[in-house]
């Protein structure tokens, strides 16, 4: 495709509705990392029946908008108030809020919005090069690449998500089996539905997001006993870094957007990993490590920008392979096929307006969110003291309507209802839901994958690991369960010779 | 999490495994040339299956820390533990029987009625001191609701009897 080509697809961007779905995306999305209750994934699920009026194009750059919004409207929280408004934001509390504390909130608050926009682009146009290069090369692959790519995601994801990879692993495999509820993907047999009608075409998507991530949430935030929000106050001319602020945060925001983005291509929580990976680098390679934790500037660049650049990062497995390896991807990809989309290999030369429209709204969001978050981040810190007994019954209506919309079937909300207890008794017993949703996600793309590669080779179970792709990944995967279990023991084994010679 | 969740789970996980293995028998395997419908969940039900035991057998293998005090007074102790530590499920057991009727209601009494008492109730729920700002809330989330979702996107909701 000719680079005039992709220029007149990125216009696409700039077409009204598409600009008014960006802003409102954004807009929706900080407001979702400001405030506690919903994470991007559930509020993304509940907006895609809304999104299917706008069209495909429109209708995805908004729920990308919520994506990347979320990231940026969670460094708020974690700055003013010392709560991280999503899990990718947790790191910046440590040194935001000292920040703040010593009266440079508005400091941090515009570095982290800059290195943000800085490393959001910078992703846009690594995304740019590398989606349509990963696109080409997954031409090549059959089903047992799927296959063995799917089982990959599944095993670097228990090791990447919550404290415990068994289970991770449990919770992928429950996800797992709930996408084999309704058609099987091959010889269309009916399975696992009871005889009833909704759920003959499968589990609905969205009721089971709605009811793990927001129902189960209004549950938590019930349970727990509201405790009062402290804001500390920032000031708008405060909101200019100095000059000695600015010049020790170019670096890190540049080695966080680098980091954040290559983090972002491997599956798992990306954005979180991320974040967490450029505070460590930027302490160990600081010459003031002790500052850091006490209102260190690099402890807010660096992992504001790694954040933001590996959503941009998780971008390419989920429009090149049409694999999510994070749940807010996993909805994202959710969206596409309601809409008709199928992300994948084949998605930039069928639907090149929508690809690359998605793609250059990245560039617009960016933009939008930095206007929006500077003059306004005074109104978004605000609404953290929305109390929750007001905000919690109107995120109930807003997961019953999203999920009602999707089919207009009443059997949906009962699924979001069972799937917001299931995922409450989950969490209390340490549960993480995230996996879940990714194993839905991924289960017919697995099983299909599995299936044709058996039929076509003829039943040799070989085909699953000859092909050199598939070695290698196997090998990549069996390196990824081996390791954790190997490096500890060794690692202890060292430090005890070390022990006994000293 | 404490071993006695964690036999507690995997102990569940298991009688779902084989609830689900079991189901499962009802579908064709067919053959490897050609795998019918009942192979994939198998292969899942199977690793949930293990995965299950194996968490169960590493929670046997953990150690206990030692209880404290007297057999009598650690139980009450514990019990009262249990309470102060579970006291907020009083509150999602409420709002989830809200739900129940919630749901069941809209057939009856229509979407935007059922969701405007859903409101009021389950704000009240929440401590809410009075009954005024919770009536508030709740008609202007019915508002927004009818003129976003009926009007502008023509979504349809359950009609009952009232509206």
């Amino acid at each position: 495709m000719s680079d005039q080509g992709i220029l007149s697809y990125l216009l696409i961007t700039l077409q009204p509705d598409n600009v008014i779905a960006c802003f409102v995306g954004a807009m929706i999305g900080t407001l979702i990392g400001v405030l506690p209750g919903l994470g991007p994934a559930a509020a993304m699920a509940l907006v895609i029946p809304l999104t299917l009026k706008l069209g495909p194009t429109a209708g995805l750059i908004m729920l990308a908008g919520i994506y990347y919004g979320s990231m940026y409207g969670g460094s708020t929280t974690s700055i003013l108030v010392n709560v991280p408004g999503e899990p990718a934001s947790v790191v910046t509390t440590l040194d935001g809020y000292a920040m703040a504390k010593k009266g440079r909130a508005g400091a941090a608050l515009a570095i982290a919005a800059i290195g943000s926009f800085v490393a959001g682009t910078i992703s846009v146009i690594a995304l740019q090069f590398f989606a349509p290069l990963l696109a080409r090369t997954a031409l090549a692959f059959g089903p047992a690449e799927y296959f063995v790519l799917t089982v990959l995601g599944v095993v670097l994801l228990s090791n990447l998500t919550g404290k415990s990879k068994i289970r991770s692993l449990i919770m992928m495999m429950a996800g797992l089996i709930l996408s084999t509820v309704g058609m099987d993907p091959i010889g269309g047999l009916e399975r696992f539905s009871f005889g009833i009608d909704t759920a003959q075409g499968g589990i609905s998507f969205i009721a089971i997001t709605t009811g793990i991530f927001g129902i189960a949430e209004v549950f938590e935030v019930m349970a727990a006993r509201e405790k009062p929000v402290e804001i500390l106050p920032v000031k708008f001319r405060e909101l200019y870094p100095n000059r000695e602020e600015i010049r020790r945060s170019v670096a890190p925001i540049a080695r966080g957007s680098v980091l954040g983005f290559l983090i972002g291509l491997l599956p798992g929580p990306a954005a979180t990993m991320a974040s967490f990976a450029s505070y460590g680098m930027e302490r160990s390679i600081s010459k003031h490590p002790e500052e850091f934790g006490k209102g260190a500037i690099e402890g807010v660049a660096g992992p504001e920008a790694a954040n933001n650049a590996a959503s941009g990062g998780a971008m390419i497995p989920l429009l090149s392979l049409g694999l999510p390896f994070t749940p807010a991807t996993a909805v994202l990809l959710g969206g596409m096929l309601l809409h008709g989309i199928t992300p994948g290999p084949f998605l930039l030369r069928d639907r090149p307006d929508v690809f690359w429209g998605v793609i250059g709204s990245f560039y617009l969001g960016n933009a939008m969110l930095l206007i929006l978050n500077l003059p306004l981040v005074g109104i978004f810190a605000k609404l953290v003291r929305v109390s929750p007994r007001y905000l919690m019954p109107v995120i109930l209506v807003l997961c019953v309507i999203g999920t009602f919309g999707d089919n207009s079937a009443l059997f949906d909300v009962w699924v979001m209802l069972g799937a917001g207890v299931i995922g409450y008794v989950m969490r209390k017993y340490g549960y993480q839901p995230a996996p879940l949703v990714v194993g839905l996600v991924l289960g017919p793309v697995m099983e299909r994958s599995f299936r044709q590669t058996l039929i076509i080779s003829g039943g040799r179970i070989e085909s699953l690991w000859e092909p050199p792709i598939c070695m290698v990944m196997w090998g990549v995967a069996l390196l990824a369960i081996l390791l954790p279990m190997v490096i500890p023991p060794i690692k202890a084994g060292i430090k005890g010779r070390l022990k006994n010679k000293a | 999490m404490t071993p006695r969740k964690e036999i507690a789970s995997s102990l569940v996980l298991i009688l779902f495994s084989l609830t689900f293995l079991i189901y499962t028998t009802r579908y064709p395997l067919d053959d490897w040339e050609s795998p019918g419908p009942a192979v994939f969940p198998l292969l899942l039900g199977g690793v949930l299956l293990l995965l299950a035991v194996w968490q169960l057998i590493r929670a046997f293998l953990a150690p206990r820390t030692p209880a404290r005090g007297g057999e009598t007074g650690s139980m009450i102790k514990a019990f009262k533990a249990f309470l102060h530590e579970n006291r907020g499920e009083a509150k999602v057991i409420m709002l989830t029987s809200l739900l129940v009727l919630y749901i069941l209601m809209m057939q009856w009494i229509g979407f935007f009625v059922s969701t405007f008492l859903l409101v009021i109730f389950s704000s009240r729920l929440m401590e809410t001191k009075d009954w005024i700002r919770p009536v508030v809330l709740s008609i202007g989330v019915g508002l927004f609701c009818y003129f976003l979702f009926e009007v502008w996107l023509k979504l349809s909701f359950p009609r009952g009897i009232l509206f």
